[in-house]
């Protein structure tokens, strides 16, 4: 177990630059999920932290240790690929031991560390298997055996669960969680998937192009996103943005667009306004029968998942999608009326996209 | 005529078309094989004949026999077997080590450097062969089992290596990746988790070169001058005389000297049709 940090990381191809100085630091037995669209530079940097690839420029620490100029054996780390990448040669117990193997570690004590692995993965009965004769689940488990047998500082786990179908991608996740939460051992993980990013991850770092848009913890992620970007990318179905103006005038400040008139409960001296989107989550949304309601528009499709329904609803020349209770009886063409919670809401800057910090001391509406 | 105006008549008609094309090719290729074989084992008296004979009409081992005790031929062959072996073992040696560079290692003027290994292919041998010559008689490697097992690398090692890397290349290479975070070096990812997946591959590509190596004939016709690295090919050529022309003899040796190639396929054949295939098959 140790702390991770890194400083600065760079990486360039050529004169394609992948990474533009990225800054991370984890505490130990942390959760970090690096989090975002193929191309965004995610797997680069997971590969530079593993050693599988050489940083252009920057520092990777481990613990108290820097390991930039290290090769990956000599990192302690452990890492299970998103191909699982098993020996095909080798039975399953030889697979889970290589490590220890490779570190001369005596055949008896292997043994036992081998089985005592398999047993927390439910395993055992697979030991003397050739990967090929394994179901993507069991491969999977053997891939993560592989890794917890050595006890290292540091996992990596490339997206892990992509190659495995729905039901049991969510089976595992919650194994991994709870293989987390029982050996406490510090985490890098690499997911597109941000359902994995918000139930795993104790940090979560958003990236796109290169760049980390947002290193924070799920839940500020999802409820206070640093720029339109990671808005729209976390929570499904993405965060409603409506085009308008922040108006302050001596009454106050509030939201107004076609249809909606939010007002924000803060004081500014100074009056004036600015163009900037309004974003909602789905959930925020609050029937309500006033006619003074924020917003008010018109329903286009009612769509019922069993937990809930989903209701695309016309405000003004925007389209917005509201998470509505399971029965909810609202028929195309209807009008409704929504409240929401100022303390739920975030404005972002037309131009830069960036969220515009309001005063926190909201009142509700 | 009627019978092609039906569909199953046509069918039995291309059946028996395909099968006349296969018959004819296979006589001819294996033909002078049987032929070769047959003489062998004929009296001197049936071969040299005003009429053909093509069946013997008594068999007789004295041709085997006579190349075996009267002539230099299990020299010949062990001198064959050395070369082959040498050209083998450099290029199993360097050209796996090189392939496998070639196919993970990124590095300056890579695909330049494999390009102009094929280069090498484009001559025909005997544009190369007297520089070569001069070459090896500079540093005294001419007439050298050693020095003709090295010529015979200089062509087969670029068709080696452009063959393992194909192979190399197949194999994952998330596999080395996790090799190295469990604890190998490069070397060693190589050495225990891509060379046995590629193992097919590898025996693939050595009895390719095997074979060129053991019935190579210009270079080793240019290069050996004496008893101590002739190899078969060029002595039972050597045996044909101006007055003499001991086909009974010769075709002992030919037949001699291509057993071990049978033998060498007959051995490897599965693993070598899984090695050339493996590519295609994962397509």
């Amino acid at each position: 177990m140790a702390t991770l940090s890194i400083r600065n990381i760079q990486k360039s191809y050529g004169a394609l630059k992948v990474l533009h100085g990225v800054d991370v630091d984890l505490d130990d037995g942390g959760f970090l999920v690096l989090l975002g669209p193929s191309g965004c530079g995610k797997s680069t940097l997971l590969n530079i932290i593993a050693g599988l690839d050489e940083p252009s420029d920057g520092d990777i620490a481990i613990g108290e240790r820097s390991v930039t100029a290290l090769p990956p054996k000599d990192r302690n780390i452990a890492m299970v690929f998103q191909s699982y990448a098993l020996y095909p040669t080798m039975s399953v117990a030889r697979n889970i031991g290589f490590g220890l193997e490779m570190r001369g570690v005596s055949e008896e004590e292997r043994r036992i560390e081998v089985q005592k692995a398999a047993e927390m993965l439910q395993i055992s009965h697979l030991l003397d298997r050739l990967p090929a004769n394994l179901s993507g689940g069991q491969r999977q488990r053997v891939a993560m055996g592989r890794a917890i047998v050595r006890s290292p500082d540091l996992f990596l786990f490339d997206e892990p669960l992509s190659n495995l179908d729905a039901k049991l991608r969510v089976e595992m996740r919650t194994e991994i969680k709870r293989l987390h939460e029982r050996l406490g051992t510090t985490i890098v993980y690499v997911t597109h998937d941000q359902i994995e990013a918000m139930t795993l991850a104790t940090k979560v770092a958003v990236m796109k192009g290169g760049h980390v848009q947002q290193l924070a913890d799920p839940r500020t992620i999802y409820e206070r996103p640093a720029n339109m970007f990671v808005a729209g990318f976390i929570g499904s179905p993405a965060m409603n943005f409506i085009r308008g103006r922040l108006v302050s005038d001596g009454s106050g400040s509030r939201f107004e667009s076609d249809g909606v008139m939010v007002p924000l409960g803060v004081r500014e001296k100074a009056s004036g306004s600015r163009e900037c989107f309004l974003g909602i989550r789905p959930e925020e949304f609050k029937l309500v029968d006033r006619d003074d309601a924020p917003i008010k528009g018109v329903i286009d499709v009612v769509e019922p998942t069993g937990p809930d329904t989903m209701v695309t609803v016309n405000v003004g020349k925007h389209a917005i999608v509201a998470r509505a209770e399971p029965r909810f009886q609202g028929r195309r063409g209807e009008q409704v009326r929504f409240g929401v919670d100022p303390q739920s809401i975030n404005l972002f800057d037309a131009d830069t996209e960036v969220r515009i910090a309001i005063d926190p001391t909201h009142q509700a509406i | 005529m009627i019978m092609f105006k039906t569909s199953r008549g046509r069918r039995l008609m291309a059946d028996i078309l395909t099968y006349i094309v296969l018959f004819t090719m296979t006589i001819f290729c294996l033909g002078p094989i049987v032929w070769m074989f047959l003489t062998s084992l004929k009296n001197e008296a049936d071969i040299v004949t005003s009429q053909m004979q093509y069946i013997p009409r008594s068999i007789t081992f004295q041709n085997y026999r006579a190349i075996w005790t009267q002539s230099n031929f299990p020299v010949l062959i062990t001198n064959s077997f050395v070369v082959t072996a040498i050209t083998v073992a450099i290029c199993v040696a360097t050209g796996t080590l090189a392939a496998y560079a070639f196919s993970r290692l990124s590095f300056r003027g890579r695909d330049r450097l494999m390009l102009s290994y094929l280069l090498v292919r484009m001559f025909p041998a005997v544009m190369v062969i007297i520089p070569l010559f001069v070459m090896m008689r500079t540093v005294g490697l001419v007439d050298s089992r050693f020095g003709l097992a090295l010529a015979y690398t200089s062509f087969l090692l670029p068709l080696f290596v452009w063959m393992l890397k194909g192979f190399f290349d197949a194999a994952p290479k998330e596999l080395e990746s996790a090799a190295r975070v469990d604890g190998s070096t490069r070397l060693g990812a190589m050495g225990r988790i891509i060379l046995p997946l590629a193992r097919n591959g590898l025996v693939a590509s050595s009895v390719f070169i095997a074979i060129a190596a053991w019935n190579e004939f210009i270079f080793a016709l240019m290069l050996t001058t004496g008893q101590g690295s002739r190899t078969w090919p060029v002595g039972l050529q050597l045996m044909v005389g101006e007055f003499q022309l001991p086909w009974g003899v010769l075709a002992a040796g030919g037949i001699l000297s291509i057993l071990p190639v049978v033998v060498l396929f007959a051995i490897v054949q599965r693993t070598m049709v899984q090695g050339l295939t493996a590519g295609a098959v994962k397509g």
